[in-house]
């Protein structure tokens, strides 16, 4: 036993970081591949979220996970139980799979009372009547809808829907939670407020979960990791700070906050992942130190992507690589000041500090930081 | 992080791991019930088409392959006429019909028509009730010597001869025409509710008039609905059997139906070419409501707009209690006066056109209700014992049926739901009194032939669908999400079904259920054909009375059935309020 201790704490590990295993996943729409060939993991009591536009198939690959539709190929085991393998011959019906979820329009039973909405999970399976009341009890609580429980689902406000919709799809404990895109009915500020508590609550309760949405940022409020996908393929998995700090591509780079993107080659290799890319913005060239992304090799098509809030715009040119161009728009938004320049036919992004007080009309000098420019792949 | 591109091969798996997970109860209901209405929309008709080509010898015991009951259906001089006949009658109904009903539901819907609300359901009820009675009603009120209007003209204005005669084409078209304007209001009237009224308002600020606003902006958005209910109209006239058979088949005047019927039941029955004369009717009455289907209630705007406007209301000034007189005039000649003519016709013992006080008694009712009492007429007790047999177990399996089948329909998607949407709406497509030929062809030589079962069989098949209507019209509104967040809470699909689905459905479910009742008490052309001694429904009591008794008695019982009927409108007002009906 403690010989084997140590081999069973690395597979005890393996199998943590793999609880959920997505391998291969495809399901077509008709002839439409609205899922082509995903995979991903995700570790025990962490929380994941699939970003992407609509029709990325992010969702797809959520009702697969949750086992609403059939998949085409692939195979996905939450915790060593294969839900779905179709070359194998196996589908678990949802009802089997143990996953609670929280859908977009909260589905709610308004036939029933908030209490009864969260009491039903545990009905099904049997639980006895004073542990059913007890449990409700105390999720309504951990929601906050401890004194809502005997109203019925219709008087609640779309908030309280959201939170009860939550308090069902965890009173069960189940295996995993599966949340399709549930704050985009709510209004701006009860979203933010949302996603801080959601992330909250399901810390607290510690469920592996899954998330889709199209907010970036609410991706990267409540994320441990991010999947970012596009066109039923995965683009970027990773971290938040990582995904925004260092986008794979364009697209990633595009989707997550605001980026300035401008063709090049790599001219030369300085050192591993440094090098030097020739950009050329309508007969201006100018040769950038930047930082290579995965995949981008000396000789090699890339993008250029600098965040607007990493180009410092100042009326005097400080020397070193400072780009010359002149401001078109400068709107004042408080904490910060948005800026469009131009240099050739490019037009920057610039989110330059409050205290600049830059004008249309003006000459600029745009300064780049190496550490903060990027060459991803096109 | 191992990945695993392709699919794999496809590895030996355990026979019975594969069959958990094709037999899941959501697939086996499916299956089940998909072939259950297949084999019984698919079927009938099949049997049809098949004993159309059979051509039976001059013996009349064995048949022969061929055309021959085609030919005969151009040749035969009879059916030629009938043809022209069933033509003219759903034409001159339509034209009817689209008159009162276009007319009516304007003045409800978009004038300032006194007391419109207190008068709308009255415009609705000749559609809950049977226009066979309806055509009996009429025939004591103007058929000729005994009509009582006529004798009412004669003593009271003079008049000489019979001023009204309803004992012919133009009686059929009157009463079928002002029983089906219903339809076409419905239709009608929910497009002009439903109508955003701002669509009218930025036609009138840019200038046009009221008139001209009316007929380039609101009559192009209501007339794919005026177009659905005149072709509904049309086909249910054309599948008609009771109006022309109890005003048009004595006096010379015989339709398709009326020839079928006399080929499914009469001396010189002939199943074959009553065969080939359903299909005749039923590929025309389809080829109608596919246009309909398929091309002209998806061009309806009502779906489009949703609900919840108030529309704009025309000013009539004093012209509207000019309005106000016609409605109540349509009331009263579609609604009051037949009503009122029934029961008093009923009271007498023998009805010769004039209101005799002294003579009046219940002694009709007894004959025809009570069967306790000898002098009881059996086809008359034994039909309001089996209709409401039927219509109970017609209405509870049917509703049963299209929730299952509803549920597939808009839960389950695939090739399966787009068949079954399909089925359901084929038996829409053929008059009743064809799909029963189709139902008796096919199960004449099976113990179910000679029971209620085959008229039940032939109420289901054919009326299913406007439940499956009802409940799916519900179930559109209700988000699949609350079906698929219990399926995620645990519970199966049946429990689903059972927690879930059927509680939201409920209000929809009764209404629907209702309906089918209503539909089946009053059901005639159905049951005509499938009916033998014992097996009588009300209106085939009503029948036999009015072919083998006497006027009085058939009043006695039309005015029950009636008054039935009243009664389960009124119940189904209450359940599901005006809405409900617009499906």
């Amino acid at each position: 036993m403690i010989a084997r201790d140590s081999i069973g704490a690395v597979e005890n590990k393996n199998a943590a970081d793999h609880y959920v295993e997505v391998q291969g996943l495809v399901k077509y729409f008709g002839d439409d591949r609205a899922v082509d060939d995903v995979s991903f993991s995700v570790p025990k009591g962490k929380f994941l979220t699939l970003l992407g536009p609509s029709g990325c198939g992010k969702t797809t690959t959520l009702m697969s996970i949750a086992g609403l539709h059939a998949i085409d190929a692939g195979r996905i085991s939450v915790g060593g139980m294969v839900y779905t393998a179709p070359a194998e011959g196996r589908f678990m019906p949802p009802e089997k799979r143990d996953i609670g979820m929280v859908f977009q329009s909260y589905a709610i039973w308004p036939h029933m009372t908030v209490a009864q909405n969260v009491a039903y999970p545990l009905e099904i399976r049997k639980v006895d009547r004073a542990e059913i009341e007890t449990r409700v009890d105390e999720v309504l609580r951990l929601v906050g809808l401890g004194a809502m429980a005997d109203k019925l689902a219709t008087q609640l406000s779309g908030g309280q829907q959201q939170r009860a919709a939550l308090a069902r799809a965890i009173v069960s404990r189940p295996r995993l939670l599966l949340f399709d895109e549930p704050l985009s009915n709510l209004d701006l500020k009860l979203r933010e407020q949302m996603r801080v508590e959601l992330k909250r609550i399901q810390h607290e309760v510690g469920i592996t979960s899954i998330y889709v949405t199209h907010d970036q940022a609410e991706a990267l409020v409540m994320s441990d990791e991010i999947i970012v996908m596009s066109k039923g393929r995965i683009q970027q998995k990773a971290g938040p700070r990582e995904i925004y700090g260092r986008p794979v591509n364009a697209y990633v780079s595009n989707f997550i906050g605001a980026a300035n993107l401008l063709k090049g080659r790599v001219v030369t290799v300085t050192a591993p992942g440094r090098g030097e890319v020739e950009i050329d913005a309508g007969g201006r060239t100018v040769q950038l130190p930047c930082l290579l992304g995965a995949g981008v090799t000396a000789g090699a098509e890339t993008v250029i992507s600098v965040r607007p809030e990493n180009v410092e715009a100042t009326r005097h040119n400080g020397g070193g690589a400072s780009l010359e161009g002149e401001v078109i728009q400068a709107i004042f938004l408080g904490n910060c000041v948005d800026c469009r320049v131009r240099w050739g036919e490019f037009e920057w992004k610039v989110m330059a500090h409050p205290r600049t007080e830059l004008k249309a009309g003006e000459k600029v000098y745009l300064r780049l930081d190496p550490e903060h420019t990027l060459a991803v792949l096109p | 992080m191992s990945t695993l591109s392709l699919p794999r091969k496809v590895s030996w798996v355990p026979l019975s791991d594969r069959l958990r997970g094709l037999l899941t109860q959501e697939s086996i209901a499916t299956i089940i019930v998909s072939v259950i209405v297949a084999a019984a929309v698919l079927l009938p008709l099949f049997t049809l088409v098949v004993a159309s080509f059979q051509v039976m010898d001059a013996s009349g015991f064995s048949t022969t392959w061929g055309l021959e009951n085609y030919t005969a259906l151009f040749n035969d001089r009879v059916i030629h006429k009938a043809f022209i006949n069933t033509l003219l009658i759903s034409s001159g109904s339509t034209i009817l019909a689209m008159f009162f009903g276009v007319s009516l539901a304007w003045i409800n819907a978009r004038t300032n028509c006194p007391w419109r609300d207190r008068l709308e359901p009255y415009n609705l009820i000749p559609f809950f009730l049977s226009p066979f009675v309806g055509a009996i009603a009429w025939h004591n009120l103007a058929g000729g010597k005994t009509g009582l209007l006529n004798s009412w003209a004669r003593d009271y204005l003079g008049a000489h001869g019979n001023v009204l005669n309803v004992d012919n084409i133009f009686g059929v078209i009157w009463v079928t025409g002002l029983f089906f304007a219903p339809l076409v209001y419905l239709f009608v009237v929910g497009s002009l509710r439903r109508m955003d009224p701002s669509l009218e308002d930025s036609a009138r600020t840019t200038g046009a008039g009221l008139l001209r606003t009316t007929l380039t902006v609101t009559l192009p958005l209501v007339a794919p609905a005026i177009l659905s209910g005149a072709i509904i109209v049309f086909v249910t006239s054309a599948g008609e059997f009771g109006v022309p058979f109890k005003l048009g088949a004595p006096y010379g005047w015989q339709t398709l139906t009326t020839q079928i019927f006399s080929k499914a039941v009469g001396d010189d029955a002939n199943y074959y070419l009553g065969s080939a004369m359903s299909m005749s009717l039923g590929i025309i009455t389809a080829f109608f409501i596919w246009i309909q289907q398929w091309y002209i209630a998806p061009r309806s705007f009502t779906t489009v707009t949703g609900k919840g406007f108030r529309p704009n209301v025309v000013d009539l000034g004093r012209w509207k209690w000019l309005a106000f007189g016609y409605n109540v005039t349509f009331i009263m000649v579609a609604v009051v006066l037949p009503i009122f003519c029934l029961l008093i016709v009923s009271l007498h013992p023998v009805w010769q056109g004039r209101i005799i006080p002294g003579a009046m008694s219940f002694h009709n009712y007894a004959k025809t209700l009570f069967f306790w009492r000898s002098d009881s007429i059996k086809a008359a007790t034994n039909g309001i014992y089996n209709s409401f047999i039927l219509a109970f177990l017609g209405a509870t399996i049917a509703m049963v049926l299209s929730i299952v089948v509803s549920h597939m329909i808009h839960r389950t998607k695939g090739f399966g739901a787009r068949v079954l949407d399909f089925l359901c709406v084929v038996p829409i497509g053929f008059p009743g009194i064809v799909l029963a030929m189709g139902v008796l062809v096919t199960y004449i030589r099976t113990p179910i032939y000679a029971t209620l079962w085959i008229i039940l069989l032939g109420y289901i098949t054919r009326f299913f669908p406007y439940g499956q209507r009802n409940i799916s019209s519900v179930m559109l509104a209700i988000s699949e999400e609350l079906d698929q967040s219990s399926r995620m809470s645990g519970a199966s699909w049946f429990t689903t079904l059972r927690r879930i689905t059927i509680p939201l459905l409920k209000p929809g479910i009764f209404a629907g259920w209702l309906l089918l009742f209503i539909i089946f008490l009053r059901e005639l052309s159905i049951s005509i054909i499938l009916y033998t001694s014992g097996t009588e429904t009300l209106s085939v009591g009503v029948y036999y009375l009015a072919n083998y008794e006497n006027e009085a008695l058939t009043a006695a019982l039309s005015m029950t059935q009636t008054v039935l009927l009243l009664v389960c409108v009124l119940v189904f007002r209450r359940v599901a309020g005006r809405e409900a009906l617009t499906a």
